[in-house]
C-alpha cells in the first residue's frame, strides 16, 4: 500500500474522532449557544480533516482539484449557517436561562 | 477502511436524528439538519473514492450548496416568522 493511502486513512480517522467529539459534546451541553459554537469549530475541523484525508486517496489530479473544491466552499459554508442559525435565535428573542449553565460541581 | 468509516458516519446521523428528535428549541432541531448534511456530503465522497466514480463529487458539491441556501432561509423565515 502506497504511503499516500496510509496518510489518508490516518487523516480520515482523526476526522471521524473529531465529529464523534462535536456530537458528544452536542449531547453534553444544555446551553444552546454553546452547542451553536461546538458544532461550528469541531464539525469544520472534522470535516475539513477527513476531506483532505479522502483527498489524498483520490484516483486522478481531476478529482483532487474537485475535492479540494468543495473543500474550500465548505470553508465558508459551514460557519456562515452556523452564524445564521445563531443570529436566526438571537434576533427571534432567544435567551439562555439561568438554569441551563452548566454549573461546577 | 472506507467501509469502516460509511458505517461510522451512518452511526453518527443516527446519532443526529435522536438530536434533531430530542433537541427543545426549533434551532437546535436547524442545527442537527446542518450537521446530518455535512456528514453525508463526507459519505458521498467516501462512497466516490470507494467506488472510483468522480462525478459523485460534482453531486456532493451541488448537495453542499442547496444545503446551505435551504438552511439560511429556513433560518431567515423563523426569524421573519413567516414573512420572507
Amino acid at each position: 500500500m502506497e504511503t499516500r493511502y496510509l496518510i489518508g486513512n490516518l487523516l480520515i480517522g482523526i476526522g471521524l474522532v473529531c465529529i464523534l467529539f462535536g456530537i458528544l459534546c452536542f449531547f453534553r451541553f444544555r446551553n444552546f449557544y454553546a452547542r451553536v459554537l461546538v458544532a461550528s469549530i469541531v464539525d469544520t475541523m472534522g470535516f475539513l480533516t477527513t476531506l483532505v484525508g479522502v483527498a489524498l486517496r483520490a484516483p486522478g489530479v481531476f478529482p483532487l482539484l474537485k475535492i479540494l473544491l468543495l473543500g474550500a466552499a465548505i470553508l465558508f459554508i459551514n460557519p456562515i449557517t452556523t452564524h445564521k442559525i445563531a443570529r436566526s435565535a438571537y434576533l427571534s428573542g432567544y435567551r439562555v436561562r439561568q438554569e441551563d449553565e452548566p454549573r461546577d460541581h | 477502511m472506507l467501509q469502516g468509516a460509511l458505517i461510522a458516519l451512518g452511526f453518527f446521523m443516527m446519532l443526529m436524528l435522536l438530536l434533531i428528535w430530542r433537541g427543545p428549541t426549533i434551532w437546535d432541531r436547524l442545527l442537527g439538519m446542518n450537521m446530518i448534511s455535512s456528514k453525508l456530503i463526507l459519505c458521498i465522497l467516501l462512497f466516490s473514492v470507494l467506488t472510483d466514480l468522480s462525478y459523485l463529487i460534482d453531486i456532493a458539491m451541488v448537495y453542499a450548496l442547496i444545503g446551505f441556501i435551504g438552511t439560511v432561509f429556513i433560518a431567515l423565515f423563523i426569524r421573519q416568522r413567516g414573512r420572507i
